[in-house]
């Protein structure tokens, strides 16, 4: 780990409540540090429990296993959410390999770490969007195709590089076997 | 007229850059600091001790304090702290130099388990003693906290102290905005794959789903009133601004443009919401009525700015509302503050770092950033009227996306 952090002399005492819900404590390396205690956590909520089942809301439930690998990412350049022509063969062999069957599909957008992370939420559902689009103007059904996005949350290289960063503007797909 | 909005503001004079930060030194009536003396308590050392750094530390966080030795302050603190049945009973008492006046005397009960808690209680009853205003030392920042492939949300003290888990999914959860009464807090969750709005009640442990339509379900604040929530939804296209009410229902569609709209933040009257949109290319920052209709550009420059969050200064504070957004310029992240008549982001933190998610506190002077040097983040306060930085304690992983609660 960094020794930037162990050489601070002040360190945040964090204090992983045991999960009513059964979840795995987390332990968050502390200090003792004087005025913190992290022997008996009074006086602050239990961790959150869910309520009796979140409710399925409006979105028609995708139940099936998601399915990644099977088709080469489509990438981006930075800040765009246009498809490059040199990408339009990866599209055209996800629509050719739906048409033999009835298979949902889940496109997940991406950017790389170098925009803020709200916006990039919006980047990454346009791309995948966009992707859609092309596949709907491929002939798969509109309703076969549903979007995530995932802004930069989620980097295929954790690295901080030109070369990571190429890899990280991406929509994956994920075929859904229901 | 621009003059008399600018005489409120404090003004801009003195400009210089510090060998670790660039920060502009304001001068005006509230970047004065008045010079405090914390004496200490009297009683068991241990305690003592404890109880008087985490009050330094609200002094100095404070903005319009400075710590200084009692020949020179302007008020003096000094207390005592002693062992009763059950736990400690803490006194403290402020005196007015000049007036040799009393300003507080109280006496607070606490244990040894909640000493901050106490003396954030302490620090607030002295800054409403001199200024009559409301404190921050009790509000709380909520935060994603990273770690590895995981985000989860975290509570800590506006300090960086006492951090608390808050979710334990496992997955990603991201953007928490505080509700006005501080009970609830809704976010972005990806506990069910798919990007959902969830909120949080604090008091209950329970949550429910507030959005789950196809596509994104993002970005939501709730009005001022509590009553309503601005989200990002691209259900109808691509990513739009919508409104809805607070407890479901009502939803309504403000943007229709090609480009991806996001990132609501709503006035201090709930009438209006500035926003992003990329309608014309580069992300800007735009505002619309929170009825819908149609929008007016704010920003112009920097090409890139994004994540807008507008102060609401309490009522009585001669502090204005201020809209922050993240701009970035040669690359890096900085923010900056609006300024409507100039049209322009005025920078307030901007260095070698990458600067973002600027998040006010109640009182409209403070925000706290995510700052992010070599693809670390971590959580920085700012006083907006100095110019003053001042780190958070370093935790484990990273942390980013701050909401400073009400």
């Amino acid at each position: 780990m960094r020794s930037r952090f162990l050489s601070r002399a002040v360190v945040v005492t964090l204090i992983a409540t045991l999960g009513l819900t059964g979840c795995k404590n987390f332990h968050w390396p502390w200090q003792k540090r004087t005025g913190a205690s992290a022997a008996s956590p009074v006086g602050q909520p239990p961790p959150l429990v869910e309520g009796a089942g979140i409710p399925s809301g409006e979105r028609p439930i995708v139940t099936g296993e998601l399915t990644h690998g099977q088709f080469a990412p489509v990438y981006f350049d930075f800040d765009s959410g246009k498809i490059r022509p040199s990408e339009v063969a990866k599209l055209e062999a996800v629509a050719a390999a739906l048409k033999g069957n009835s298979n949902k599909l889940v496109i997940e957008g991406h950017c790389d770490e170098r925009g803020t992370a709200e916006y990039n939420r919006a980047l990454g559902e346009r791309r995948a969007q966009v992707a859609r689009e092309k596949l709907v103007a491929l002939g798969v059904g509109a309703g076969r195709i549903t979007t995530i996005s995932y802004g930069k949350d989620k980097p295929a290289d954790p690295g901080h590089d030109e070369t990571a960063w190429a890899k990280n503007r991406r929509c994956e797909f994920a075929v859904v076997k229901e | 007229m621009h003059a008399v909005r600018n005489s409120v503001l404090v003004v801009t004079l003195v400009f210089w850059s510090a060998a670790y930060a660039q920060s502009q030194v304001v001068v005006g009536v509230h970047a004065q600091k008045r010079p405090f003396a914390v004496t200490g308590f009297a009683g068991d050392p241990t305690v003592a001790g404890q109880l008087t750094e985490v009050l330094k530390n609200d002094v100095r966080l404070s903005g319009c304090l400075a710590l200084a030795q009692s020949s020179e302050a302007e008020f003096v603190q000094q207390g005592n702290v002693r062992s009763d049945t059950g736990g400690l009973t803490i006194e403290c008492a402020v005196t007015q130099t000049a007036t040799k006046k009393t300003i507080l005397s109280r006496s607070y009960p606490g244990s040894a388990q909640d000493l901050r808690r106490v003396v954030h209680v302490i620090s607030d009853d002295i800054i409403k003693a001199i200024t009559g205003q409301r404190g921050i030392a009790q509000t709380k920042i909520a935060f994603v906290w990273s770690r590895g492939k995981v985000k989860e949300l975290a509570v800590m003290d506006y300090d960086g102290y006492t951090a608390r888990q808050l979710t334990y999914d496992k997955s990603i959860s991201v953007h928490p905005r505080w509700s006005p009464n501080g009970r609830k807090i809704i976010y972005t969750s990806f506990l069910q794959t798919f990007p959902d709005i969830l909120e949080a009640d604090l008091y209950t442990h329970q949550r429910r789903r507030v959005a789950s339509f196809p596509g994104l379900n993002s970005g939501a604040e709730f009005s001022p009133d509590g009553l309503s929530i601005a989200l990002t939804l691209s259900k109808d296209g691509n990513p739009e601004l919508y409104t809805m009410n607070a407890n479901g229902g009502g939803l309504q569609r403000l943007t229709h443009t090609p480009g991806a709209e996001s990132s609501p933040t709503w006035s201090p009257d709930g009438q209006s919401i500035a926003y992003v949109s990329d309608d014309r290319g580069s992300p800007q920052i735009y505002l619309i009525s929170k009825d819908g209709g149609e929008p007016t550009r704010l920003t112009v420059s920097p090409a890139y700015n994004t994540e807008p969050n507008w102060s609401h200064p309490p009522p009585g504070s001669e502090i204005k509302p201020m809209l922050a957004v993240t701009s970035r310029v040669g690359g890096r992240f900085q923010i900056g503050i609006y300024d409507s008549a100039t049209r322009e982001v005025v920078p307030k933190v901007a260095d070698d770092a990458d600067n973002e998610d600027p998040s006010w506190a109640p009182d409209g002077r403070h925000l706290v950033l995510a700052k992010t040097r070599q693809w670390r983040s971590r959580l920085y306060l700012l006083d907006v009227l100095t110019g003053e930085q001042v780190e958070l304690p370093a935790i484990e992983g990273g942390a980013s996306e701050p909401a400073w609660g009400p």
